[in-house]
């Protein structure tokens, strides 16, 4: 089994740091220095599971006990280099992108506010509400228009749900925007699962921000609330680079075709 | 001699205990396996999934959202943030 | 670990939560055993794509009242034969709905 390199994190620290600190299969923790950065990680020579628990926790214990001291852009679990060269090459590319996510996120953390509603209920109680109307512009006499007309009931549906959804997650959302730098918001991942939203938020303002979660948990309603963190800004990372994972991206587009010129 | 409801309440905290437990596990999965830093190229030997299937349907759904901007009318349900 | 959790419900967030977990793997598998089953999958999930996606125009349209009753006939018989071919096609392959899909990494799910 060759020996790879497995990172954990960039940090805005070009310096040594605490030998006593252990990753994956107690390795020791280096940090590789590029410039005024630096990216933490360790000799791996065994093959980890993606699923494998243990360390997965061991990963984001790294991460967090690097929060305390530094900056941290965590790296996705199971990021592996074949040596120290590449993990260089990949600092040299990324140098820019990883500034300005350090200066961004300098001071800040994430929460996370999860929201469940009852989805099954509600999508229930629309359908009712739908068959009983029937106002539907459709006459169904025949086996096109028949299947029309109950496509198109799912789709009044469906969109009547997803318009619920949205109210509800303005109203939960609406309780942090005062106290937060940005967000990210998933809807509806499951039908009951109404919100998993993160937040950045300035340290300072952790307290309020709590505060405010208090509130809405003690709004009322039948929607349940989770809140958790602080947690190292996995959801607010961001690259341009055309490498780099990004939705309707041009330079995405680009660096496909050459790809393929190259082959 | 053991207070049953003692008992009781022990269970109870152990299994809350258990609950927190699986629930802050898939918290921070939710996060470490897909979000952070996420390079790909050449000098990456392993990335969780995708690949070249990825790219080539994010090709697809890039040309989807050209042809939408170019039209000036969105062709599907297409929303504007990524997630 | 420095973070916390804070529910009244933890239970409900982890049945919900682990739903999503429990997702198909969303890896196309490409060694020679299953590489036409892997090639079955990605062909079919991007027709898949592609007929939910005319679904749902076909839909705006007829909300939208710009569908004339002989066009909706045509619209349905056609949206018809489409959904059940690919219902013959996923039996052939032995491919289940969860399995037709592809998970984008930060873009979440195709489908």
């Amino acid at each position: 089994m060759t020996m790879k390199v497995y990172a954990y994190g960039v940090i805005d620290s070009n310096e040594k740091i605490d030998e006593a600190m252990k990753g994956l299969n107690d390795a020791p923790l280096f940090n590789i220095p590029y410039r005024d950065i630096g990216i933490v990680v360790s000799d791996l020579n065994t093959q980890i599971q993606k699923e494998d628990k243990k360390s997965v926790l061991k990963h984001e214990e790294v991460v967090e006990k690097l929060m305390d001291k530094f900056t941290v852009l965590p790296m996705r679990y199971l990021t592996l280099f074949s040596g120290k060269e590449q993990v260089l090459l990949m600092m040299k590319d990324y140098y820019d992108d990883f500034i300005e996510n350090l200066d961004r996120l300098r001071e800040k953390i994430e929460f996370g506010v999860k929201t469940i509603w009852p989805g099954d209920l509600i999508r229930e109680r629309i359908t009712t509400a739908h068959r009983k109307s029937d106002n539907l512009p459709l006459v169904a006499s025949s086996s096109g228009k028949s299947f029309m007309k109950e496509k198109f009931e799912n789709y009044k549906i469906d969109k009547e749900f997803e318009e619920e959804a949205d109210r509800c997650i303005a109203i939960v959302d609406g309780f942090f925007n005062r106290f937060i730098a940005e967000k990210r918001l998933e809807k509806l991942k499951t039908d009951n699962l109404l919100l998993s939203a993160s937040y950045l938020v300035d340290k300072e303002k952790r307290d309020d921000f709590k505060k405010a979660f208090e509130e809405l948990r003690g709004s009322g309603g039948d929607l349940k609330y989770l809140l958790s963190g602080p947690w190292p800004p996995y959801n607010f990372i961001v690259l341009t680079k055309p490498n780099a994972k990004k939705f309707g991206s041009l330079d995405m587009v680009d660096s496909v075709f050459q790809r393929k010129d190259r082959t | 001699m053991d207070n049953p409801i003692k008992t009781l309440q022990d269970k109870k905290s152990y299994l809350d205990l258990r609950k927190q437990e699986r629930v802050t596990l898939l918290e921070i999965l939710d996060r470490a396996l897909e979000k952070g830093v996420v390079i790909s190229g050449d000098i990456v030997i392993s990335v969780a999934d995708v690949d070249l299937v990825y790219l080539g349907l994010k090709v697809l759904l890039s040309s989807v959202e050209t042809m939408e901007r170019l039209r000036g009318a969105p062709l599907s349900g297409a929303t504007e943030e990524p997630t | 670990m420095n973070t916390m959790i804070e529910t009244d419900s933890p239970e409900v967030f982890a049945d919900e939560m682990e739903k999503l977990q429990d997702a198909l793997p969303k890896k196309i598998e490409a060694n020679p055993e299953n590489a036409e089953k892997g090639l079955a999958k990605l062909v079919l999930t991007l027709i898949e794509l592609i007929r939910k996606l005319m679904e749902k125009q076909a839909m705006r349209r007829v909300e939208a009242g710009s569908l004339t009753d002989e066009e909706i006939e045509r619209v349905g018989e056609t949206l018809m034969k489409l959904e059940n071919k690919m219902k013959e096609l996923k039996e052939i392959f032995g491919l289940k709905d969860e399995e037709l899909n592809l998970n984008l990494g930060p873009l979440g799910d195709l489908l």
